[in-house]
């Protein structure tokens, strides 16, 4: 690898952290809202951007390419559901949320679910899903890190994926999430930069689109489809409706990417949000896929999909551009997988440890669970991509689409539909996450030709659906939480009486860490 | 168009051009939302 790669790489984690340190230091850790949400101050560049990129993650350097390589234009389908996740998300659930959370004092997305479906159980359930399917997710992080590490480095496989876990936990304990959010800004822009980069690198190779899809058609004819390889996918529309809603809808139900609505600086701040979002899907979501097709003509020998991205960047940039990609893609696939750790080691021990095991938990003990989890999910990742790596790909399916399965129904409900109960609520996660799990884990999609998402969102919303409406004499939702879903649909300021109530409806975990807060 | 099949070229561009009318449609209806908290300020 060159220096002047390498000058770019170091030059860029310094940025990265340096925009860390100074989001930091400006006031994210004045006050418990402050560490959690970013004071609720962010604006809509900022949540627009964040947002996306959280959402994206290693799998769009990764995943999209290989995808985009080994199928062809068929991958497009997962970026058509894609391009207006952030959109759908905003619009449907980012006001009122903005408005509920506050009313209701909570400050992460488990919480805010116990608050308006009230019962420990919601919590134990949630907070342990959460846990599972973040950790799931950070491995594909890992693996994505380790891969890129290896091949821009040099470097055996081995230790570029120590090297990547070691760097991955040094961002992980930056903490705070005004800290994320802006270097997520920072990133994404570069990510947007980098990839167009690239392609119009590829395309100026190929002498144009139109030039390169006629190559293609020669090498073969069935790639320009939408069915796939030889028609791999012909006629199968379950699998076409899971891979459009799985990254559209199906992020709903992402509790790391709702918690932004959470954070947003007033409920408004959703509609510009919304228009940002758009814009930089619309030119950031199909390109990681297109450049995968094209690096069908670049690279025919190819052995691993999975580096379309890395390798089309290595063979046709200058080092200097090379090395600024080669970073981007490094940071944004470890920004998020500390943002993942962080909130599966936020839960583990706020919304678990504390909650169910110790209640008199110090911040010194909370504080050692959530690293002690983070270390713990770090090393089996490590172990795990190490001895048998599974495609980024599989797993980032895998992952989002039991998330997106045992949520979804919860968050859109939970600011839509007055009569969504705690026993609606409780049985639509289990039997979503359930139905997704077992869909994807016994091969179901290969025989029924339908996407474990597609089963798993029906199960989950059929099963709020009947619970609740069966359950409503014996459990009715609070009048409280009726009352606040109300004024969360209006337009209007939140009633100054909701407000005053925040303070008191903050869970005791919470306000510990408001006093540790407090005293640092 | 650029070498693509009709029904690709419809996923390719249709998807995207549906993204846009949501957008404006939902700019439209979003019109009055300022008035949530027209007292906060809304940074970058």
């Amino acid at each position: 690898m060159s220096g002047t790669v390498i000058f770019f790489l170091v030059l860029y984690y310094l940025v990265v952290l340096g925009i860390g340190y100074w989001a930091m230091q400006r006031g994210s850790s004045k006050d418990l809202e402050g560490f959690l949400l970013g004071g609720r101050q962010v604006g809509p560049i900022t949540t627009a951007l964040t947002l996306q990129s959280t959402a994206m993650s290693g799998y769009m350097f990764l995943g999209a390419g290989g995808l985009g390589f080994a199928q062809g234009y068929w991958a497009l389908w997962y970026a058509a559901g894609d391009i207006g996740s952030g959109l759908l998300n905003l619009s449907v659930i980012g006001r009122r949320m903005r408005k509920l959370s506050q009313m209701m004092g909570a400050l992460t997305a488990i919480e805010y679910l116990e608050k308006r479906y009230p019962s420990p159980a919601i919590r134990l359930v949630a907070g342990t899903l959460t846990v599972f399917l973040l950790g799931f997710y950070v491995l594909a992080q890992l693996i994505a890190g380790g891969k890129g590490m290896a091949l821009v480095t040099g470097i055996s496989y081995p230790i570029a994926l120590a090297i990547a876990v070691g760097i991955i936990l040094a961002y992980t304990f930056m903490g705070g999430y005004l800290a994320v959010a802006y270097t997520d800004f920072f990133q994404s822009l570069v990510m947007l930069v980098g990839v167009m980069w690239i392609l119009i690198a590829a395309l100026s190779e190929l002498g144009g689109l139109t030039a390169a899809n006629n190559a293609i058609a020669e090498i073969d004819p069935t790639l320009l489809s939408v069915w796939g390889r030889g028609l791999g996918f012909e006629g199968q529309w379950g699998v076409v409706a899971g891979a459009i809603l799985i990254f559209s809808v199906g992020v709903m139900g992402w509790p790391h990417v709702v918690t932004r609505h959470m954070a947003m600086s007033r409920p408004a701040t959703a509609r510009k949000a919304g228009f940002w979002a758009t814009i930089w899907s619309l030119f950031f979501v199909p390109t990681p896929y297109i450049v995968g097709i094209l690096a069908i003509l670049i690279l025919p020998g190819l052995d691993d999909p999975e580096m379309a991205i890395f390798q089309v960047a290595e063979q046709l940039l200058p080092a200097a551009v090379t090395g600024l990609v080669m970073a981007a893609i490094m940071a944004a696939i470890m920004s998020t997988a500390d943002s993942l750790l962080l909130q599966t080691g936020s839960i583990a021990s706020r919304d678990i440890y504390e909650r169910f095991i110790n209640p008199k938990a110090s911040e010194r003990q909370m504080v050692m669970v959530s690293r002690g989890l983070v270390l713990a999910v770090a090393v089996i990742g490590y172990a795990v991509a190490l001895v048998e790596p599974p495609t980024v790909f599989g797993i980032v399916i895998f992952a989002t689409s039991v998330l997106g399965s045992a949520f979804l129904p919860a968050y859109v409900c939970a600011v839509w539909w007055k009569k969504a109960n705690t026993p609606g609520a409780l049985a639509s996660m289990i039997v979503g996450a359930s139905v997704a799990f077992i869909w994807e884990y016994a091969g179901l999609v290969n025989s029924t030709q339908i996407h474990p998402m597609v089963t798993g969102v029906v199960s989950s919303t059929v099963t709020m659906i009947v619970v609740s409406l069966a359950t409503q004499k014996s459990s009715p939702v609070p009048p409280q939480v009726l009352e606040m879903m109300n004024v969360a649909a209006e337009v209007g300021p939140i009633p100054e009486r909701y407000l005053a109530t925040a303070d008191a409806g903050l869970a005791n975990e919470a306000a510990a860490i408001g006093r540790k807060l407090d005293e640092g | 168009m650029f070498g693509l099949p009709f029904a690709t070229t419809m996923l390719v561009f249709g998807f995207p051009l549906f993204w846009i009318l949501y957008l404006v449609g939902f700019l439209y209806v979003s019109r009055n939302w300022d008035k949530d908290t027209a007292k906060e300020n809304d940074a970058s």
